[in-house]
C-alpha cells in the first residue's frame, strides 16, 4: 500500500504532526510499535488500576485568552477545542536545596519573584535583569551551543540561586549533563515558571483517546503493535518502510519521532549500534500510594518538590546506579479540582545509570531485588522532606531506565534522548524528517508544537 | 468571485482558525496578522485553507501578497474569477 504521509511512532508528537497533516490531507497512517500510544506519556494497568507512566505535570499553562501562548497555539494548530479537555492547575511546587533554602512557585509568577527576592536580597534587580533578557531573547534562533548555567551565574552573581532555578527545569528536560543550553532554558523557564503547570481532569488515555478519535474525523489511521523492520530509501528519498510482519508500507513523506539514532538504525541496518546510553540521562521512577485516611499529614496543596541535599547540584549520570541526592517527589492528586480518592498517589524520580542497570538485567533476581531496594531508599528520602507515608504503602511499582527502554525503545532509556538536537528535523533526507525528543521541544505541549512545527515546517508547503 | 467575495472567503477562514477573531474595527490596509494577534503558524492555516477549498497552489514567496484584506483580494481575484 502507499499513503502520502507516515509517521513512526505513536507518542504525542507523532499524534499532533498526524493530526495536522490530516487536516488538509487525511491519507495519514500512524505506526506504533507498542500495543498502547503515547509513547513516553501512556498508562499501563495493574489490579484494576489504570496507572499514567510519565505524566507528573504539564509544563506551559495558559489562560484562555492568551491566544500566542504555545497551549493555545497547539490547540488552534490541531484544531482542538479547550473545552474538549478540563485543565486542573498546580497549587504549588517548591525547590527545595536541603540545608540550604527552598523557593516555591506556581502559576502566578508573583510568587517565584517574592520568594527570590525574599530568600535572595542580596540579588536585588538581577532577576529583573534575566527577565528583561529572557523577553527580548527568541530561542528559536539557531545559535551555537551557549552554557545557561555559566548565564545564569554571570547575570544573578549567586550560584546557589543559580543551580536552584536550574533544577526543575533540567529533571523536566534537559538531556546534557550538568548544565542546558540557553535556549533551552529560556524555554523551559518561560514553560515551568512563567506559565506554569496543570494536568488534565481525567487520565492521559482521555487525552490520547481524544487525540486519536479526531485523528479518525479527519480521516487519518493508526496501527499499534506495529514495528518498523527498517526504512527503505534510495538516493537520499525515503521510499518507504518495511514492518517486522514483512508488510510493506509506501509513503511520499516520512516523519520519525523515535529518536535520531533509532531512526538511523532503521536506515541502516548494518551500520554499528549508536552508542548505547553514552551521554544520555536515565531516570527511575516509583509510584507509590497510601490510603488517604493514613496520608492526612502529607501536603495537600503541593503539586511537585524538586529537592537536592545540600548546595552541590549535579544532575549527571550517576557513578552508582541511582542518584538520591536529589530528585523530583510528585503529588498526582495535588491539583486544583480534583477530587481526593481513596489512595494518595506519591511520585519519586531520581537519576539513574542505565548502563549498570542492564549489566544487573543479567541476573533476574539482582535486577528485582535492586529495584526493591531502590524503592525503600527513594522513600525513605521522600519522608525526609514531605513526612513519613512508607509504613502505609499499599501499592508500589518502579521503573528503571531499562523499563522505559523496552516499551518505548528509547536507546538507553533516555527519556530526553539525544543530547545533541536536531532543531531543524533534517536528516540528510528530502522527505524524510524528524520531530520530538531528539528535535529539541520537551515536555507534552513541547512535544506535539514538535510535531506540529516539523509538518510545518517541511510538509504542509509541498503537499 | 469578486473581491467582496473574496474578502469574505478571508474572514471566514480567519474565525474557522480563532472563534474568537474580532472583525469589528479591522483596517482593510492594515496587516491581519498584527490586527487579529495571528502568528506565523495561524497564517499558513490561511494559505493551506485556501488550498484545501479552491485546489490554491500559492508559492512562499507569495505569500507577503496575503497580508492585508484589500492585498488578498488583489493578489486571489486573478486566481478565483472562476471559483
Amino acid at each position: 500500500m502507499k499513503v502520502p504521509f507516515l509517521v513512526i511512532g505513536g507518542g504525542l508528537s507523532g499524534l499532533a504532526a498526524a493530526i495536522r497533516v490530516a487536516r488538509f490531507n487525511p491519507s495519514v497512517l500512524l505506526l506504533e510499535k507498542h500495543s498502547r500510544l503515547g509513547g513516553l506519556n501512556s498508562y499501563f494497568y495493574r489490579n484494576k488500576t489504570l496507572y499514567e507512566t510519565g505524566l507528573h505535570a504539564i509544563t506551559n499553562y495558559a489562560g484562555p485568552r492568551d491566544k500566542k501562548a504555545p497551549l493555545n497555539r497547539l490547540l488552534r494548530q490541531l484544531k482542538l477545542q479547550r473545552n474538549d479537555f478540563t485543565f486542573c492547575e498546580q497549587y504549588h511546587s517548591e525547590v527545595v536545596f536541603m540545608g540550604c533554602t527552598s523557593l516555591r512557585f506556581s502559576n502566578d509568577f508573583n510568587l517565584f519573584q517574592s520568594e527570590i527576592s525574599g530568600k535572595f536580597p542580596q540579588t536585588g534587580d538581577k532577576l529583573q535583569k534575566l527577565l528583561v533578557f529572557l523577553g527580548n531573547y527568541d530561542p528559536f534562533v539557531p545559535m551555537p551551543f551557549t552554557s545557561a548555567k555559566k548565564f545564569l551565574l554571570q547575570i544573578l552573581g549567586d550560584k546557589l540561586l543559580a543551580d536552584m532555578i536550574l533544577c526543575p527545569l533540567m529533571y523536566y528536560g534537559s538531556s546534557q549533563e550538568n548544565d542546558m543550553d540557553l535556549s533551552q532554558f529560556a524555554i523551559m523557564f518561560r514553560a515551568i515558571y512563567q506559565e506554569g503547570m496543570f494536568r488534565p481532569l481525567g487520565t492521559i488515555k482521555d487525552v490520547l483517546d481524544l487525540l486519536v478519535a479526531h485523528l479518525q474525523t479527519l480521516g487519518g489511521e493508526t496501527r499499534t503493535s506495529c514495528g518498523v523492520e527498517k526504512i527503505v530509501h534510495h538516493q537520499g528519498t525515503a521510499i518507504g518502510v518495511q514492518l517486522s510482519s514483512g508488510e510493506e508500507i509506501e509513503c511520499d513523506y516520512l516523519l520519525s519521532t523515535i529518536g535520531r539514532d533509532e531512526t538511523m538504525r532503521l536506515l541502516d541496518k548494518t551500520a554499528a549500534t549508536p552508542m548505547t546510553g553514552y551521554g544520555r540521562l536515565g531516570f527511575v521512577e516509583t509510584i507509590y500510594q497510601v490510603p488517604e485516611i493514613e496520608a492526612t499529614h502529607l501536603a495537600c496543596d503541593k503539586t511537585i518538590i524538586f529537592y537536592n541535599d545540600g548546595e552541590r547540584f549535579l544532575y549527571k549520570n550517576p557513578e552508582g546506579l541511582v542518584d538520591f541526592a536529589s530528585g523530583v517527589i510528585c503529588f498526582p492528586g495535588n491539583f486544583q479540582g480534583l477530587e481526593r480518592k481513596d489512595l494518595r498517589e506519591i511520585r519519586s524520580t531520581h537519576l539513574a545509570n542505565y548502563a549498570l542497570w542492564k549489566a544487573l538485567s543479567a541476573n533476574a533476581e539482582q535486577y528485582t531485588a535492586e529495584k526493591e531496594r531502590t524503592s525503600r531508599r527513594s522513600g525513605r528520602c521522600l519522608e525526609n522532606i514531605i513526612g513519613d507515608f512508607t509504613t502505609n504503602i499499599v501499592y508500589k511499582n518502579s521503573f528503571t531506565p531499562l523499563t522505559i527502554e523496552r516499551y518505548t525503545s528509547k536507546i538507553g532509556g533516555a527519556i530526553y534522548g539525544n543530547p545533541t538536537k536536531t532543531k531543524d528535523g533534517t536528516i540528510g533526507f528530502n522527505n524524510l524528517f524528524l520531530a520530538g525528543t531528539d528535535q529539541g521541544f520537551l515536555g507534552i505541549i513541547g512535544s506535539m508544537l514538535s510535531g506540529v512545527s516539523i509538518v510545518n515546517q517541511h510538509i504542509l508547503p509541498r503537499l | 468571485m469578486t473581491s467582496e467575495e473574496i474578502k469574505d472567503l478571508i474572514l471566514e477562514i480567519i474565525e474557522d482558525i480563532d472563534d474568537e477573531a474580532d472583525f469589528t474595527s479591522l483596517d482593510a490596509d492594515q496587516p491581519l496578522r498584527d490586527q487579529l494577534d495571528l502568528d506565523s503558524m495561524d497564517f499558513l492555516d490561511i494559505v493551506m485553507e485556501l488550498r484545501k477549498r479552491h485546489k490554491l497552489q500559492i508559492p512562499e514567496e507569495d505569500y507577503p501578497h496575503l497580508a492585508t484584506l484589500n492585498s488578498c483580494a488583489t493578489y486571489l481575484e486573478p486566481l478565483l474569477k472562476d471559483a
